[in-house]
């Protein structure tokens, strides 16, 4: 066993783990915490992988710029963890579904057939392919973030307009 | 001369144009426009006049089918042709010279009334239909005319319609001729499906030179016009040589129940027992109406039907019976019941249904021996001149007094001595005295049953009812012209002193006072012969035409019988009612029973009301039933089907977006499972690529 | 290098974490934690296979990578708008929990 696999299995335990307790943990806050040691753990998955640029851009975007926005969104928010939904909202269907979806992967996953010599790209060939081959997507990546990010300031902002009803107001 | 009947048309379509221009201008011309109607109906009778003399001259048929109404697929097409024929110039005649008249006669005595250009516009109609009615040349356009007559005499009834009387009377005869027509129908899609394959490839040509025949489904002139011997072994007796051929072959059974619901048709129209009940009621329609449709041409348009339908077609000998009986047995009712009406013009109804009775019995008599109806149809002929005469002097008295009722008449002679005399002239011909017309026509069909009762004994109990009826028709009339005219005072004053109408009335009663003189001598012109096929006449008559009837001594004891029985009757009328005399049963009398059932008309319109509440009413709930609990009930049951599974459905809407989750993620397993699974096995299982 | 069974296994499992996440959590901002666990496996998986490509063709030598890339920066944009979508609801409906945002209840 390699010194990758060794570390691999430590860094894809810790996510499971750490998955695991992000989703069953009571305070919201504390699932951010443990989401956030999640994506690092991946990012060094990634690393492990020889893919460093996405390494770095998980590192970056996920457990930097998505927990902070998640922060910042349960802070706006200003509401605390909503105890009546801890642990009684797992009922027997969701866990059958998420055990059969588990089982389908992963019996999957331990009948790929594969070539086991594994190869790596230096990371300027990843940046002339994703702006030569992937030119039209990463434009077309830009303008989704654009409008995506527009309409998200649109939702945002405090409407003057009348409100949609609801059965909560 | 064919290229005369080419104009044919021309008959209806000046009383056409007279609708027309009535219909819609009617309201512009002075007195409801009856100028214009006299006009038009007198081109009518020009024309109608000119081909019944042509007709009688060749007493050949002209058949015109150029105009197809529509086509089918299978070739046959339904044409609006024309035919000319014996019988139908004769019908020409009838219904020109009386409706001619009668509309002069409107021109006065429906001169008060309102609504006139409603009602020369409905007499326009009424006379292009009719003239339609004798010129159609296939049973779909026959059909065709005899519902717009129908129509006609329904609207002209119910004339007076702020009449609750003349409503409902309007709505009965419609009603009550319905039933007939439906019978009709019947018979005649019998006649289309089983003989109209046959007639059609099998008879290409007529058995008249220069014609050819269209592939029309009953195409009378293509079915022949001769007459075959009555067939000892046949089942079928059919008149016609071309129809024999192509029309043995068929079930009698079926061509009698066809010629059945063609009888059922004709006695609606023809006011025949069982189907009577509306003619007494429609004399709420005005005197002209009655004289003109419910007396000489509408109510003639069942026997016209019957004795085309005996030519053309046939009856089988049942069928042939049943019409005879039919038709002796209504002689004879109608008479009973005219005997105590106290309706001046309800007496007349009642003698026509009498009289149509005779002509129905002849065309059955006439087609069980198996020769033309020649004598029904003379009678028809004479028949609408005095019963048209008595309907307008009926009139003219109606005009003078404002009553209808004989009781409250009398000594009208004196003061109303032309319509007395023509009246009078009319009541001897329908008695049946010579030398008036009805004797002749009435002595030709009594001689032509009575042999028909020779070959067929059935026949006979039928022969004698219409004897009795003869007794009781001069007794009927007799009591009525005696009532009226007979004495010195009238027994109830009346409004305004009874006076002779103006000449616009007199003239058409003497007209036809005159034709009722002449009628019965026509046949002495061999043209006029011509046109009553078959014709077979009495004792005192002419020799029949190539039948191998003759002159004999039952034909003159019959004559005699028939003259000897009116005589009597005429002799007790003026015993009971001449002179002034009213005779009424004394209460206590045997036969007061016997009257009152007279009078309320053997309860036929009770039972037909039972019946209508009886039977119509059980099967109207029942289909009511059927309607609410079997066919809404599966429509509900449908609603109630959708209602509860969206009910039930609606309930995976649980709006929790964690359900929705769960189906998709429920939808996810499925494609994996299927596409990583279960689609390679299957596909290396059934050997696939 | 680490075998590609053993990490599609753990994405495998990695992504039915994430299914358990959004069928039980009934917070909004727990149901897009658990749709980014979701995402962040699937690139995982891309990389991974990416790492294990036929030799040869330039662009399908790096596309895994490539489209992970382009999959990242989706799935940030999908948290921006997923979380201003929160502010909207929590404004609308004063709350997060999806249970009370029943408007797709008939």
């Amino acid at each position: 066993m390699s010194l990758d696999e060794i570390l691999f299995a430590l860094l894809a335990g810790t996510s499971l783990v750490t998955a695991v307790l992000a989703l069953l943990a009571r305070e919201i806050v504390h699932t951010i915490m443990w989401i956030a040691i999640l994506f690092v753990s991946l990012g060094l998955i990634y690393f492990l992988l020889e893919a460093p640029f996405l390494g770095v851009l998980q590192l970056a975007v996920y457990a930097g710029a998505v927990t902070i926005l998640l922060l910042f969104a349960i802070m706006v928010v200003k509401k605390r963890i909503f105890s009546r939904e801890a642990v009684t909202g797992i009922g027997i269907t969701s866990v059958l579904l998420s055990v059969a979806t588990a089982l389908l992967l992963a019996g999957n996953a331990l009948s790929l057939p594969y070539n086991a010599a594994g190869r790596t790209y230096p990371t300027p060939i990843l940046s002339q392919s994703l702006f030569l081959d992937f030119g039209a997507w990463v434009i077309i990546l830009g303008f989704v973030v654009l409008s995506a990010l527009v309409g998200a300031v649109y939702l945002a902002k405090e409407s003057r307009g009348r409100p949609i009803r609801a059965e909560g107001e | 001369m064919v290229d005369y009947f080419w104009y044919a048309f021309l008959v209806p379509l000046s009383t056409a144009i007279g609708f027309v221009v009535l219909g819609l201008g009617g309201t512009f011309f002075k007195k409801g426009g009856g100028f214009i109607a006299v006009i038009a109906e007198g081109a009518a009778l020009v024309f109608g006049v000119f081909f019944a003399y042509q007709e009688s001259l060749s007493s050949t048929l002209y058949h015109d089918t150029s105009f197809v109404w529509f086509a089918l697929p299978d070739g046959t097409s339904f044409v609006m042709g024309t035919l000319v024929s014996p019988l139908g110039a004769l019908m020409l005649l009838v219904v020109n010279i009386v409706g001619f008249l009668v509309v002069l006669y409107s021109m006065e005595y429906m001169a008060h009334e309102e609504g006139l250009p409603r009602y020369f516009a409905e007499m326009m109609l009424f006379l292009t239909a009719m003239n339609g009615l004798v010129l159609a040349d296939n049973y779909l356009e026959f059909i065709l005319m005899w519902e717009l007559v129908g129509l006609c005499s329904y609207l002209l009834i119910g004339f007076f319609w702020k009449k609750p009387e003349a409503a409902s009377a309007a709505k009965k005869a419609f009603l009550v001729t319905r039933v007939g027509d439906v019978l009709l129908f019947v018979g005649v899609f019998i006649f289309f499906t089983s003989l109209g394959g046959i007639v059609n490839p099998s008879i290409t040509t007529s058995p008249y030179p220069g014609q050819v025949c269209s592939s029309a489904g009953i195409n009378w002139a293509c079915a022949g016009f001769t007459f075959a011997p009555p067939n000892a072994d046949s089942n079928v007796v059919f008149l016609s040589a071309n129809s024999v051929a192509s029309v043995t072959a068929q079930d009698p059974n079926l061509m009698t129940l066809a010629g059945l619901l063609i009888l059922g048709g004709a006695a609606g129209k023809s006011a025949q027992f069982p189907l009577h009940t509306w003619l007494p009621d429609a004399m709420e329609g005005p005197t002209t109406v009655s004289a003109l449709i419910h007396a000489a041409t509408m109510v003639a348009a069942g026997v016209f039907l019957l004795a085309i339908t005996s030519i053309y077609i046939g009856f089988t000998p049942t069928a042939a019976l049943v019409v005879l009986a039919i038709g002796g047995f209504t002689s004879l009712f109608a008479g009973t019941m005219g005997l105590v009406a106290r309706d001046i013009k309800r007496v007349i109804a009642y003698s026509t249904m009498s009289q149509l009775g005779y002509m129905v019995m002849a065309v059955g008599a006439a087609s069980l021996v198996a020769i033309g109806p020649g004598a029904a149809m003379f009678h028809l002929f004479t028949h609408a001149f005095f019963k048209a005469l008595l309907f307008l002097s009926a009139g003219s008295i109606i005009h003078a007094l404002g009553t209808q009722d004989l009781f409250a008449m009398g000594g009208l002679l004196r003061k109303m001595p032309v319509t007395g005399y023509t009246m009078l002239i009319g009541a001897l011909a329908l008695s049946g005295i010579p030398p008036f017309s009805g004797f002749f026509s009435k002595d030709g069909l009594l001689s032509l049953t009575w042999t028909a009762a020779q070959h067929y004994p059935g026949a006979l109990v039928f022969f004698l009812m219409a004897l009795v009826g003869v007794l009781l028709t001069a007794l009927y009339i007799f009591r009525l012209w005696f009532l009226a005219f007979s004495g010195t005072e009238a027994r109830e004053s009346s409004a305004h002193p009874a006076h002779e109408p103006s000449w616009v009335m007199r003239a058409p009663l003497v007209t036809l006072a005159g034709l009722t003189l002449v009628a019965g001598f026509l046949p002495l012109l061999s043209g006029f012969s011509h046109l009553l096929p078959g014709v077979q006449w009495g004792a005192f008559g002419y020799a029949s035409s190539g039948s191998g009837f003759t002159f004999s001594q039952t034909d003159l004891f019959l004559g005699l019988a028939s003259l000897g029985l009116a005589l009597t009757g005429l002799l007790t009328a003026y015993a009971l009612w001449g002179n002034g005399r009213v005779f009424r049963l004394a209460d206590e009398s045997p036969l007061k029973g016997l009257h009152t059932v007279l009078v309320r008309k053997y309860y036929f319109d009770e039972a037909y009301d039972g019946l209508a509440h009886g039977g119509v009413l059980g099967i109207a709930r029942a289909f009511d039933w059927f309607d609410r609990y079997v066919i809404d009930g599966t429509v509900h049951a449908f609603e109630d089907l959708f209602r509860i599974a969206s009910e039930r459905g609606r309930r995976i809407q649980t709006g929790l977006v964690s359900s929705y989750v769960s189906w998709v993620v429920f939808g996810l397993i499925v494609l994996v499972f299927f596409f990583l699974y279960a689609l390679p096995y299957l596909t290396s299982a059934w050997g696939g690529g | 290098m680490i075998p590609l069974d053993e990490l599609v296994l753990f994405s495998g499992l990695l992504f039915s974490l994430g299914i358990f996440g959004v069928l039980t959590r009934r917070n909004f901002i727990m149901l897009l934690i658990s749709i980014e666990i979701m995402m962040n496996s699937a690139i995982l998986n891309f990389i991974a296979f990416a790492a294990y490509s036929p030799a040869g063709n330039s662009l399908l030598e790096v596309s895994g990578q490539g489209i992970a890339v382009v999959l990242i920066g989706l799935a940030a944009t999908e948290v921006a708008l997923g979380l201003a979508i929160v502010l909207a609801l929590n404004r609308i409906i004063g709350s997060v929990d999806v249970a009370d945002a029943m408007q797709l209840k008939l």
